[in-house]
């Protein structure tokens, strides 16, 4: 890298070599570097899902533990909140193509607050992503190396994660990230893997009686389905992946939509199968018992705590014929997912800091890169330190018995990977349920702008003198959410506390900040969301909706120059 | 990665699995059903055959999309 010149992480650090931005480190922020738009349609794919699709590697035995026979409609209640939040992001990332996802749809729809709130929330998700899916590597690889194990040896679990994640930050701050083309053949292998689990499962273990009786001799308590609902979602986070993608990819209007409905649909298959597939599949082979010698169904096998963390590398191994091939390279693929997932958490959450330092809603000392690297080193130690006080906090119970007898009194002694889980799915819930809200203010204050996608079933209206129409899916998605920001609340001890008082600390932090500066505090900056909109469309090379956008603004501007004229005559 | 995502290999082999998925989607809804029948027990298996079919339709869409665009 030359001197006097800066290397910044514009891209998604786990996955694409070609978000090196190179740019002069004195240039003003009106000539701020520009992400290469060289991602392909199957690139843009793969991107979302080794973010979303790693999640379900967490999330189905955590689920299972959970909501016992009724996961598949915890997953289903999920899944369906799910693809209203995947349209919305589809819709907004295609209509303002930029990198910085719900933080920037809510800071854009609701103002600077609100977009402070949001993007919080999503730097909650992001530190949470680091420690969950470093933790779940290590699970996934313990059903190989079983000196990893959790139950067995926390310790040395604990030791792993750490090390895992301090590894992870000092890549990040050097600069050094693995191939775009490595991302796409692990997605591409894992999609190729896990179709044939479902293949191989539908074909010759799956047995709908089973499921049933499953269904109707185990279902749970409303206070563990509610338990399943929010945890649940958590396989479904990371749809953040589809608007940072937009950025860098070629023709984002036409391109995030047609691969967005995939990577959608493919995520909510596999979880709606694999959920399924454990209540109602013959196991090829027998199940060892209980710790009290007795038989044991396979979802309570894969729902324990020795196999909670490793769901789906178990459930592979009981796949007839294909589960022998399945038991050796499953847990290899999951972690390797895994530890790109974690990795896009130490980048997505310096980036994300550094875009809100832009704009003023964080300080700017998470602009600040490093001397010799040019990485946001601050950003980088600051989230990955979050992450590490994260891990502490999990892995405490299992590491010192005293502390173990607290967590048991105060929070009915959940475990470390449920503790993060409910973080995750706390922080996933309130980020969302603004970019419901973002999307609605959007429709009816930005009309002008040209929207290639919208989510199905509006309702069209005039408000303002300008015809916009009205998302009937964002508002059953917005209700969904909050659902289960609610369940999350009423069933996790540690999320209902540690969750809101991350935003009361973050929001206070903000007040400080915004007062010492002599910014507004509770209204927004003045911006030039017209100026800032054509630059987005410019800089996608989406020309014709740049036009149509300059059409739309003047038409708009000539009814209301008409509007105010008849009311003045 | 590239070349191979381009190739018309890649294409057919999504066209195949995208069938596969529509054969597997109707056989889930059909075998639940029978077991289940017309109960709420039923219906996330169901709504699991449905976007099986769902993706499989997709896939039909992309690989004549694909087609109509070839020289």
């Amino acid at each position: 890298m030359r001197s006097g010149r800066r290397r910044i992480s514009l891209g998604r650090a786990g996955t694409q070599t070609h978000v090196l931005a190179t740019a002069d480190i004195t240039r003003k922020p009106t000539q701020e570097p520009t992400l290469r738009r060289s991602v392909t349609p199957w690139g843009s794919f793969s991107w979302g899902y080794s973010d979303v699709g790693a999640d379900i590697f967490v999330g189905l035995g955590l689920v299972l533990g959970a909501a016992a026979g009724a996961s598949n409609v915890a997953f289903l209640f999920a899944g369906i909140v799910y693809v209203c939040i995947g349209l919305a992001y589809t819709e907004l990332a295609a209509a303002y193509p930029v990198a910085g996802g719900g933080q920037y749809f809510v800071f854009r729809g609701l103002g600077d607050i609100f977009g402070f709130i949001a993007g919080w929330a999503v730097l909650l998700d992001f530190t949470i992503d680091i420690v969950l899916f470093a933790w779940s590597c290590i699970d996934y690889l313990s059903k190989l190396v079983p000196i990893l194990s959790f139950v067995d040896h926390p310790w040395v679990h604990f030791i792993v994660v750490f090390a895992v994640i301090a590894g992870l930050a000092l890549l990040n701050i050097i600069g050094v990230r693995e191939s775009s083309a490595f991302n796409e053949f692990v997605s591409g292998l894992d999609v190729v893997s896990e179709t044939l689990i479902l293949f191989f499962g539908f074909l010759f273990a799956f047995q709908p009686q089973l499921l049933v009786h499953t269904m109707t001799f185990s279902w749970p308590t409303p206070f563990n389905l509610m338990n399943g609902v929010s945890l649940a979602i958590i396989s479904f986070v990371g749809l953040e992946s589809i608007s940072q993608a937009a950025q860098e990819t070629q023709r984002p209007a036409s391109v995030i939509p047609r691969t967005s409905i995939s990577l959608i649909l493919t995520i909510l298959i596999f979880a709606l199968a694999y959920s399924n597939l454990a209540l109602g599949m013959q196991p090829w082979h027998a199940i060892p018992p209980d710790a009290h010698g007795h038989a044991q169904p396979l979802w309570k096998y894969l729902g324990n705590e020795n196999n909670n963390g490793a769901a789906v590398a178990v459930l592979a191994s009981y796949v007839p014929y294909y589960g022998h091939l399945a038991a050796y390279y499953v847990p290899v693929l999951g972690a390797i997912l895994l530890l790109i997932s974690s990795n896009s958490g130490v980048f997505g959450s310096s980036r994300i800091a550094y875009a809100m330092s832009g704009t003023q809603l964080l300080p700017s000392i998470f602009q600040r890169v490093h001397k010799k690297y040019r990485t946001p080193a601050v950003s980088i130690v600051t989230f990955c330190g979050f992450a590490i006080i994260e891990l502490i906090f999990a892995a405490l119970p299992s590491l010192s018995p005293p502390v173990h007898y607290v967590y048991s009194r105060l929070f009915r002694g959940e475990d470390g990977i449920t503790f993060l889980g409910d973080l995750y799915a706390f922080g996933a819930a309130a980020s969302y349920s603004f970019v419901f809200i973002a999307l609605i203010a959007l429709r009816l204050n930005d009309s002008q702008s040209p929207r290639r996608f919208k989510m199905p079933f509006n309702i069209p209206f005039t408000y303002r003198g300008n015809r916009v129409e009205f998302p009937v899916v964002a508002v059953i998605g917005f209700f969904g959410i909050v659902s289960i920001l609610v369940f999350t609340m009423i069933t996790h001890e540690i999320g209902r506390v540690a969750g809101p008082l991350w935003i009361f600390f973050g929001l206070l932090g903000y007040l400080f900040y915004r007062r010492r500066k002599k910014l507004p505090v509770f209204r927004s900056q003045p911006h030039d969301w017209r100026k800032a909109q054509i630059n987005i469309l410019q800089e996608a090379g989406e020309l014709e909706m740049m036009d149509e956008y300059l059409v739309n603004v003047k038409d708009m501007d000539a009814r209301r120059v008409s509007a105010t004229a008849e009311t003045l005559r | 990665m590239k070349r191979l995502v381009r190739s018309e290999g890649y294409a057919r082999a999504r066209l195949v699995t995208g069938a596969l998925f529509v054969v597997l989607g109707i056989a889930v809804i059909v075998r639940t059903f029978a077991a289940a029948g017309l109960s709420g027990q039923a219906i996330p298996a169901c709504v699991l055959g449905l976007a099986m079919i769902l993706l499989g339709g997709f896939r039909f869409r992309d690989y004549a999309a694909a087609r109509r665009a070839r020289p």
